[in-house]
């Protein structure tokens, strides 16, 4: 294949100007090129949450009326979040542009399967990848400690999609679980194999496995957002069940005032949301000492650390404030 | 016969000259590259490559495990290299395999200077954990690839042994040990001398100058223009003039984030034979932030 089978223009013409004619730069923005050769990949992908940034659309849109469901579309997500979508050049070919800027070609023009650390790394590096690596809280990973990287847990499968069109990340059937490697039962201390079935449905790995505070975004839009790192312990807002990490998402009263959206049903979502930390640790301060949690309630989400004038629904996260009994 | 007279008074001139701890050695305490390519396939050597695992990834030392950085020095509030709870560090000491009696190699980037620092700050953890012979990758690994020396791009699974190394926790001291070592202990900055003599200060250090009563030995003087290490005689030439002769006299280095300041405890300790040499590895960043810390100018 040469240049022009992907990137057009014409490779005959001596002249640069219309040699560039018709040229194309990101070929891979149209999926069926590259499905000419990887058809059942390709017509996976376009469904795939990379792709179709669903995500972002609905995990805010619970907060609006039907009206400004259009209007988001509309002046939001297609001029914006859509903006963000992930073609096949943008992992295999050249880094992905992240606020405008790209550190360009992964491997020259080479196709590299993989290389996490030049593609997901830039669009995660707000938060995830910093986290795992270490350099944003001074705490690396256990997982990237073992060099692991990002698709050791996270698979094609997940990473291309598996042809059903996902409303959020949650849904994807693919998602990596701790327990997928570490199996309950097979525990080499009595102590850790107690913990562990005692703590079953009632908090998630990470409550007890995140090292340390991890990055906490504030006020996004449309003034910017501020970070800081904190760690919150409170319900998981999905099932209301479990106890878990939790991360605050960044969406504001007047996030989205510009457009011309009030959020009229700001109140029904919470502020805080479930998230899967990637700082986790063997031994963390809460598997060293029971007492953090269940007596000191060290790092749990509490009325005084909440966001002023944040979501109604944010108080539902606090886990009871009665003592949480030990069973020894 | 009178030459093999002669070899033998000089060997045992050099056994009184030549500090006990050096002797002790299996390895020298800075390995050339021309030594680890020969020694690679040496039972007992262990190269560990401290690099993120993208570049461990993308190409290392045949044979070499990789133990990023970040697990050997972590966060603690906020001092930034601060030393694993033990069973951490020893969870990390037996991924890579390594024994109290084995040969470590440690090795890490070097082109830019303040990747050095990793590997001094490895090779003292190790040391602090109880390996005898831990040695740094003269040049590091940049100068293995420099001289194309072999690489290879499969990763390494060591076979773990749990680590039973006894630990020495003498060679670290804290804050109050170094308030009241102040009278007694030769405390040595090893920072830049415009940051020891407070015309400089990084942004995360509270307040500009030094220890009170700190010597000034900077850790940039320990290199060669290439990147190597000075030989011995050198490095002697430029510390017992700051330090003193006395090897048995306590001295305490420190810099700004408790990590260049392991570089001169190591040439002090490893290779000219300093017994009683600590690191402060709270360091500026601890020390200028408590304003009743004796300090100058």
């Amino acid at each position: 294949m040469d240049c022009t089978f992907c990137h057009k223009g014409n490779n005959k013409e001596v002249d640069m100007v219309k040699a560039h004619q018709g040229i194309v730069k990101k070929p891979s923005d149209n999926l069926s090129l590259c499905g000419m050769c990887h058809k059942p990949v390709a017509e996976n992908y376009q469904k795939s949450l990379h792709y179709t940034s669903a995500g972002q659309r609905h995990g805010v849109l619970g907060r609006f009326s039907e009206a400004e469901v259009k209007v988001f579309d509309e002046k939001v997500f297609e001029r914006s979040c859509r903006a963000c979508h992930a073609s096949c050049g943008d992992c295999h070919v050249k880094s992905p542009a992240v606020g405008g800027l790209s550190i360009g070609l992964i491997e020259g023009h080479k196709y590299v399967k993989r290389n996490e650390g030049k593609t997901c790394a830039f669009c995660h590096g707000g938060r995830v990848y910093p986290e795992y690596t270490g350099e944003y809280s001074g705490s690396v990973d256990v997982h990237y400690q073992k060099g692991m990287m990002c698709v050791e847990c996270h698979r094609k499968e997940e990473l291309h999609g598996d042809g059903q069109a996902y409303r959020s990340k949650n849904q994807v059937k693919q998602r990596p679980k701790c327990t997928n490697c570490h199996k309950s039962g097979g525990e080499a201390k009595l102590t850790a194999r107690i913990s562990h079935e005692k703590h079953q449905g009632k908090a998630s790995c990470q409550s007890c496995h995140s090292s340390g505070s991890y990055r906490q975004c504030y006020d996004c839009h449309p003034t910017g957002s501020k970070a800081k790192a904190e760690i919150y312990i409170g319900r998981n807002p999905r099932t209301m069940k479990e106890l878990t990490t939790l991360r605050l998402i960044p969406t504001v009263r007047d996030t989205f005032a510009e457009a011309g959206i009030s959020m009229e049903k700001f109140d029904t979502l919470p502020n805080y949301w479930d998230s899967a930390v990637h700082n986790i640790k063997k031994r963390t301060d809460r598997t060293r000492n029971c007492d953090n949690c269940h007596v000191e309630r060290k790092d749990f989400l509490t009325k005084e650390r909440l966001i002023p004038n944040g979501s109604r629904a944010n108080e539902s996260l606090i886990y009871n404030l009665g003592p949480i009994p030990i069973q020894r | 016969m009178r030459k093999w007279k002669y070899v033998v008074v000089l060997w045992m001139a050099a056994m009184f000259l030549v500090p006990a701890a050096v002797l002790a050695r299996d390895i020298a305490p800075f390995e050339s590259t021309g030594w680890l390519e020969k020694n690679l396939k040496n039972p007992k050597v262990v190269v560990v490559d401290v690099r993120k695992p993208e570049e461990y990834a993308a190409g290392h030392i045949p044979g070499a495990v990789n133990v990023f950085y970040g697990s050997w020095a972590i966060k603690k509030g906020d001092l930034l290299n601060e030393l694993p709870v033990d069973d951490d560090l020893r969870d990390v000491i037996t991924s890579a395999g390594i024994e109290p009696s084995s040969w470590v190699v440690v090795t890490g980037k070097n082109a830019a200077v303040p990747d050095r620092w990793d590997s001094t700050r490895v090779a003292f953890t190790l040391k602090y954990a109880g390996v005898e012979n831990v040695a740094i990758l003269d040049g590091g690994y940049d100068k293995w690839v420099a001289e194309k020396k072999p690489v290879s791009t499969d990763k390494v699974v060591p076979k773990k042994k749990a680590y039973n190394g006894k630990f020495n926790k003498a060679v670290v001291v804290n804050k109050a040990y170094t308030l009241g070592a102040l009278d007694k202990a030769l405390i040595i900055d090893v920072r830049a001398p415009e940051f020891y003599k407070g015309e400089k200060k990084l942004d995360f250090v509270a307040r500009a100058g030094r220890i009170k009563g700190a010597v000034n030995l900077p850790a940039t003087l320990l290199f060669n223009p290439d990147g190597t290490y000075k030989d011995r005689a050198e490095l002697e030439a430029i510390a017992k003039p700051v330090v003193g002769a006395d090897l048995s006299r306590e001295m305490i280095t420190y810099c700004d984030t408790g990590k260049v300041c392991t570089s001169w405890w190591f040439v002090l300790t490893e290779l000219l034979g300093y017994k009683n040499v600590k690191v402060y590895d709270g360091s500026s960043m601890e020390w200028m932030k408590d304003a009743m810390a004796p300090s100058a100018p």
